[in-house]
This record gives structure tokens, sequence and C-alpha cells, in this order.
């Protein structure tokens, strides 16, 4: 019997997902398990199973289009079996193979991006064949300029735009690629130099120079990823009415104990632990004794969440993204360390999964690299606590009639003051910065 | 392979069949001593006798309802109609008794009979001689209709036609008789619902009937001094039709125009391209086009009639059209 490939559910907020990449083609045999396509959604992507052993028959949705979650976008046949009849409509969409030796680029870009302001009055005038065809590339029809009659938009309007500035499945070398993706820039819009408008190298440099040049007085449009950060951020900043809270906390003995252990850590685990590692388990041990800080707020009610998964605010060179430690009240340093190098790296790599992203439940975001003293932060939605880390600074402290240099640094809490009073953050803060200023009392059980 | 007319390959089939089976007569006006108004039936009341040859007084009601019940009852009628024209006055027996008997009878009964008729204007033979309303016989259930372009479809199509055992509309094209082509000598047919492709291309399809299938091949030389392929498929029977022909075809083209020579408003060519919006939409890169008579009676006056009538003068400008969207 045929089994439908879906767009599987992502996460209780996310309602779309952009097909990537297909990793089978139509006819190949797939095993139950085995990852056949890469959806993304929102701000990461993902890799989806195939749900059955058979023949992937056919693909209805190609790499670069956007569909709900659970939309049927393939279909498995048992060998032997013909594809039912249903699936073989015309508006099914066939996916496109890439040329073997040609690196995709995963972050596709829109082509309504590069699109230049047209005048449309109601839909845009395109023959079906070139409807179909721009569809079947994800292509938007409104980015591409038709050139027959009456303004019409052509196939060879579509085939035009493919080679140009909006194909999705962009030829590029594998060296440009692994530029492009190190230093964040996007592929979109690079004509490429190369054989065929392959995008090169050079292009890739180029287009980092002149993304470097000053830019005063353009339009920029925004990046499928700064979309999502603006939605939320101002959805949390009119949801939940923020309160903030300070403190110095005294560094000199996180900072000793770090150094202390480090050597004899690093020759067992072969792991260097960050003091963000030693923050991140001293605030989920926190958060076990003030669980309304790893709560979020339901229409009525506060659900206090199971799991303690904090997140790591990681700066992008084109936004920020949020993944979380996976039960860091419970995890040990040496898991912690690893989980938060690897995420922090696929972070970067732009390979995080859905998952990763959806289940935090408190965030550290912190600025101690730059000459900040302290910060404010809008909560990451639904959660409901956000600790902001400035730099660590050398202060003079009166001691024992004697003055005495200490390193500090200004942490800041801020919570949704729909769930979380004053007095209760006062304490998770005052409960924290204990905690790291004796942190052999604090980690001796780990 | 020799070259004889339409209307000798016609001839050849009703001979043929005629001598290959008793059980096949023919009856219409003035197609005995006359050998028919178009001479299809030339020679054959002396070879077969008046028994098989029967020329009928002005009463096309009486003779049609004669030869449904003739095939009821065994024989295998085939039946002129001078001029399509003429079918209105026996239209009951058409619709009501040919095309219903089989069904009526719950499949006890069976009408293997066939009605020859022609259309087209060109003959100067005014509003009620020169129609082309075969489309009406394509719209009813129950009847095949074949539609002959060539001498030698002409041949094949009616030897099949008087061997099936349905009632079938044969329309002939009055512009066609005097057309030569190849014909062999020996009986053949060609099986309904298969369509012929008449000249292979790649720029764009047309879907012609009757006359208008060398109009397009004459369209298509034209146009291919201008480096445009056409592609010409002729579906030789309206009923059934070869749809999967005609979709492979637009499949590959991407543009359609459709080429018939009865009035455009609800005819062949407006089926033909609402089976391709239907089912071959996404292959479409540009408006499919018709071709086809006005929505007006056949002018009498010769120059109004030669302006009426669909051939190159519109069939070229409708392939530039469609190669616009390129």
């Amino acid at each position: 019997m045929a089994t439908e490939v879906v767009v599987p559910m992502l996460g209780i907020t996310v309602e779309r997902g952009k097909i990537v990449e297909w990793l089978k083609k139509e006819g190949d045999s797939v095993e139950k398990g085995e990852i056949i396509f890469i959806v993304e959604v929102e701000k990461a992507t993902t890799e989806v199973e195939s749900p059955a052993t058979g023949i992937l028959a056919k693909i209805l949705v190609g790499e670069g289009v956007e569909v709900p979650v659970l939309t049927v976008v393939g279909v498995i046949t048992e060998p032997g079996e013909e594809l039912p009849a249903k699936y073989r409509e015309p508006e099914v969409l066939a996916g496109e193979e890439k040329a073997e030796g040609e690196a995709t680029s995963s972050a596709t870009p829109e082509a309504k991006a590069s699109a230049a302001p047209r005048d449309v009055g109601g839909a845009v005038k395109a023959m079906p064949a070139a409807r179909n065809l721009a569809r079947s590339k994800g292509i938007d029809l409104e980015a591409i300029t038709g050139t027959g009659p009456g303004g019409t938009i052509l196939v060879r309007d579509v085939e035009a735009a493919l080679k140009g500035a909006s194909r999705p499945a962009q030829k590029v070398s594998t060296l440009a690629a692994r530029l492009a993706e190190k230093e964040g820039v996007s592929l979109e819009g690079i004509q490429g130099s190369g054989v065929r408008g392959r995008v090169m190298r050079a292009d890739v440099e180029a287009r980092i120079q002149k993304e470097a040049a000053p830019g005063l007085g353009k339009v920029i449009p925004m990046s499928t990823m700064r979309k999502v950060i603006a939605r939320r951020m101002s959805e949390s900043a009119s949801t939940a009415p923020h309160i903030y809270f300070f403190t110095d906390i005294a560094m000199d003995p996180i900072l000793d104990f770090r150094k202390e252990i480090l050597p004899d850590f690093e020759k067992k685990y072969g792991l260097r632990p960050s003091i963000n590692d030693f923050l991140i388990k001293a605030v989920a041990m926190n958060i076990l004794e003030f669980p309304i800080l790893n709560a979020t707020v339901k229409e009525e009610e506060i659900h206090i969440l199971p799991e303690v998964n904090v997140c790591l605010a990681v700066a992008l060179s084109d936004g920020l993204i949020v993944p979380a430690i996976a039960n860091a009240d419970r995890a040990g340093l040496v898991d912690i360390t690893k989980q938060r190098k690897d995420l922090v790296d696929r972070a970067l790599a732009g390979r995080l999964s859905i998952e990763e992203l959806e289940r935090g439940t408190f965030t550290i975001s912190s600025l101690a690299q730059y000459d900040i003293t302290y910060f404010t932060a809008i909560l990451n939605p639904p959660q409901s606590g956000i600790l902001t880390v400035g730099k660590t600074r050398e202060e003079l402290t009166p001691e024992k009639g004697d003055i005495k240099v200490v390193k500090v640094a200004t942490f800041g809490l801020g919570v949704d003051h729909r769930i979380v009073d004053g007095a209760v953050a006062a304490d998770f803060l005052q409960n924290l910065k204990a905690k790291l200023e004796r942190p052999m009392f604090t980690f001796l059980n780990l | 392979m020799r070259e004889i007319t339409y209307a000798q390959a016609l001839n050849e089939a009703l001979r043929e069949c005629m001598k290959e089976d008793e059980r096949v007569i023919l009856l219409g006006e003035d197609i005995g001593k006359y050998g028919g108004i178009f001479q299809v039936t030339a020679g054959l009341l002396d070879e077969f006798g008046d028994k098989r040859v029967i020329d009928t007084p002005i009463s096309e009601a009486a003779f049609v309802g004669a030869s449904v019940g003739a095939a009821l009852t065994g024989m295998r009628p085939v039946a002129e109609i001078m001029f399509i024209d003429f079918t209105t006055v026996c239209m009951d027996m058409i619709i009501n008794q040919m095309a219903k008997m089989h069904y009526m009878f719950g499949g006890r009964g069976k009408v293997p009979m066939v009605l020859r008729t022609n259309i087209g204007a060109g003959r100067g033979a005014a509003a009620q001689h020169s129609q082309s309303f075969h489309a009406l016989y394509v719209h009813i259930p129950g009847l095949l209709v074949a539609a002959p372009s060539t001498p030698y479809d002409a041949k094949g199509l009616l030897t099949e036609a008087i061997k099936n055992e349905n009632p079938v509309i044969f329309v002939e094209h009055k512009k066609l008789y005097v057309e030569k082509g190849p014909v062999p000598e020996e009986s053949y047919s060609i099986p309904f619902g298969k369509a012929d492709i008449k000249r292979e291309g790649k720029d764009l399809t047309i879907v012609a009937t009757h006359a208008l299938v060398l109009r397009s091949l004459r369209a298509a030389e034209e146009v291919a001094k201008e480096g445009i392929d056409v592609e010409i498929i002729d579906p030789r029977t309206l009923t059934p039709l070869d749809k999967d022909t005609i979709l492979k075809s637009v499949e590959k083209t991407g543009r359609l125009l459709v080429a018939d020579e009865g009035h455009k408003t609800c005819g062949v060519a407006a089926e033909i391209s609402a089976i391709v919006a239907e089912e071959g939409i996404y292959s479409l890169r540009a408006p499919v086009q018709r071709v086809c008579s006005p929505d007006t009676p056949v002018p009498f006056s010769p120059p109004l009639e030669q302006s009426y009538i669909p051939d190159e003068k519109n069939l070229i400008p409708a392939i530039r059209r469609l190669m616009e969207y390129t």
C-alpha cells in the first residue's frame, strides 16, 4: 500500500516548512527511518525520515516550495505497486535533480526578495505552463517580468529567472559554498561568473566586499530569520510585561574555580568548559529552587515545564539563534560542555534541528566579550525568564580595612511580570549570585 | 501506391463490403442510377442490383427509419443523406431511434448501420446545403462519429464503420471528394478512436478535422519558412476521440490550435479546447486558439463565402499569435 510522506509537525508554533532538499529522487528505493528530505522552518533545518520502506514513487512538492505542516509532499509505494491515480494529477510538482558534484545553496533564497518593484494590479498574469514551472522550482512569479503579450509571464521568462538571480538550486562551486557558509553570506542574487552561471569563489568574495561597503539609503528585504526575530520579539515585548533586576556578582571565585579544575578536566575528558558552561549549570540548579522561572503562560494557566532546558543565545552574522541545552539540571558539566559546543558549532553552520530551538525553557544572553556593563533583553517567547551577562570588570573593594581589586560582572534578570513578581525575581538572582560566588559548594556533586 | 480520389476511395470501401457481406445494402436519394450527388455510389447499382442499392423518394425520415429497422433485424444498411443540412428532417430517427435502440432494449438489440453524409462550404450552395454541424452528433451519446480527411482514411474508416456493431454517423467533406491520395487496393479498416499524426512538429499542435487537415498542412508549410515547426493531429473519429494523442502532443509543444469547420460556439474545437484545459492545462505555454466557421449562416455570395471558410488566411495569423508566446 502506498504511504504518504508528509512535512511533520515540527513544534507547537510551527505552521509551515520549506523543502530545502530532497535527498532521494523519484524511483529511488528508501528504507524506513532513512533521511529522505530536509525541511527548513523559521530558523532551522530538520531532516525528515522516511515513514516506510519502498520506492519513492512521486515527489509532489519540489525543492524551494513552502507548504503547511502535514502537507503530503511525496508518496512511497511498495516494490511493483503502481502509483495510485490520485497522485498522478497534473498539478503534481516534480523536484529538481541536482547535478553531481554541485553544492546547492541550503538557505534557499526566496525569489521575492530580489523582486524589482513592480506595478501589479491583482494577480500576476502567467501562462499555465510558466506558472507550473515556477511553482515546481519554488520561484515567485511576482519577481518575474513577463515578456509575453500584455506583460504575460511565459515559460521562457521563468527559465530566465531560473538561470539568473532567483534560481533556488543555484549552481555553486564547493569552494564558493564553503566560503559563503563560513562568512554567513547569502548566495541569493549572486550572478555566477562560472560556466552556465555557476557561482564561483570570486563571486562570493565580491559579494562580501559589497556587503561590507557602507550602505545608506537602501532597502534591505528581511531574510526569513530576520522576519522570525522581528515577529517573535515584538510578540514578546507586547504580550509579556518585562521587569528587570540587576546585581553585581563577584567573578573571582568562579574564574579561580574554573582555572583550578581545568587542567585535570581537560586531561580526563578532553574538554574545556567555559564560564558559560558553569553558568548554565548554576542557572539550571537555581531554576529547580524557583520553578516559576521555568514556566510558560497559556491563557489563564501557568504551565511549569517538566524539563529544564537552558538556551544560550548565539549571535550570527545576520541574526541571533537560541539553541537549548537539554536537561541542564540533570546533566553533568561534561555533558553540558559537549552539548554547548556542538550546538554553537551547528548554530553557526545553520544546522540546528527544530527541537533544539523549541525545547528551551530559560535563556542566557551574554555580551561578556563586549565592553558592555549591563543590558536588558526581550524574553524569548514563550519563556518567562532571561538572564543577561555583562563584561567582567575590575573594581576596588574595601576588605578588612584594606582595598582589594576584585573582578565583578553585572547580571541582569528579565522576567514576565504576569507570573513572576519582583520579590521572586530578586530572590532568584540573589540565589544565583550566591551559587556563583561559592562554586566549590555549588558544584560539589558534579 | 496508386492514387485515387476521396470519393473513389469511399466507393471502393462500399463495393468491397458489399462483395464480402450480402447484408450490406445502400439507401439514399439519387444513389442508384445517378451514382450519388458526389458519385460515391457510382456503378454499384449495376454491380449489386436494385435490391441492394435502393433509390429512395425524398423522404429522409422514412429511409433512415427503415435503415434503423433493417439494422435491428440483422442487415447492415448504409444510408446516404445528400447534405448534413437534410439530417434535420430525420432527427428523431437519428437521435431517438438510431442512437437509442441498443440502450432501450438493454443491449438485446443492436443497430449496426452507417449514416453517410457530408459537410463543408465552398461550392456556392448557400445556407441550407453548406453547413457543418457534425458537432451535434458528437454531442449525442450512442452515436459514433467518423471524420475522414484523406482518401486513405476515407476507405479504412468506412470499412470499419460498416463492420462496426454500433450506429455510425459517417461525416464526409464535400470539398475533399475530388482530393487524391494513395490508397491500397486491398481492403483494410482503420480502428475508431485512433488519431493520426499528419505532420510531426515541435512548436505547436494543430488538431484539425476534415478539410482543415489539408489547409493546416498547407499553412504549416508556409510558416515552416519562418522556422515554425507545426504538428498536425487528425483525430479521424470525433466519437470516440483519441484524447491521449492530443494531450501528448500538447505536452510536447505547449501550444494548441484547434481547427474545425463547424461553428465556433459549442463546436468540436470548443470540446477539444475544454479537454486540454481540463487535463493538460499545465502544458499550455500560450492561450488556446480556435479556427472555425463564424457563428453565422454560410453566405451565398462567393466572395463572402470565401471569407467565411476557415482556411490558411485564418490559420497562419493564429499560428503567429501562438508563437508570440515563446
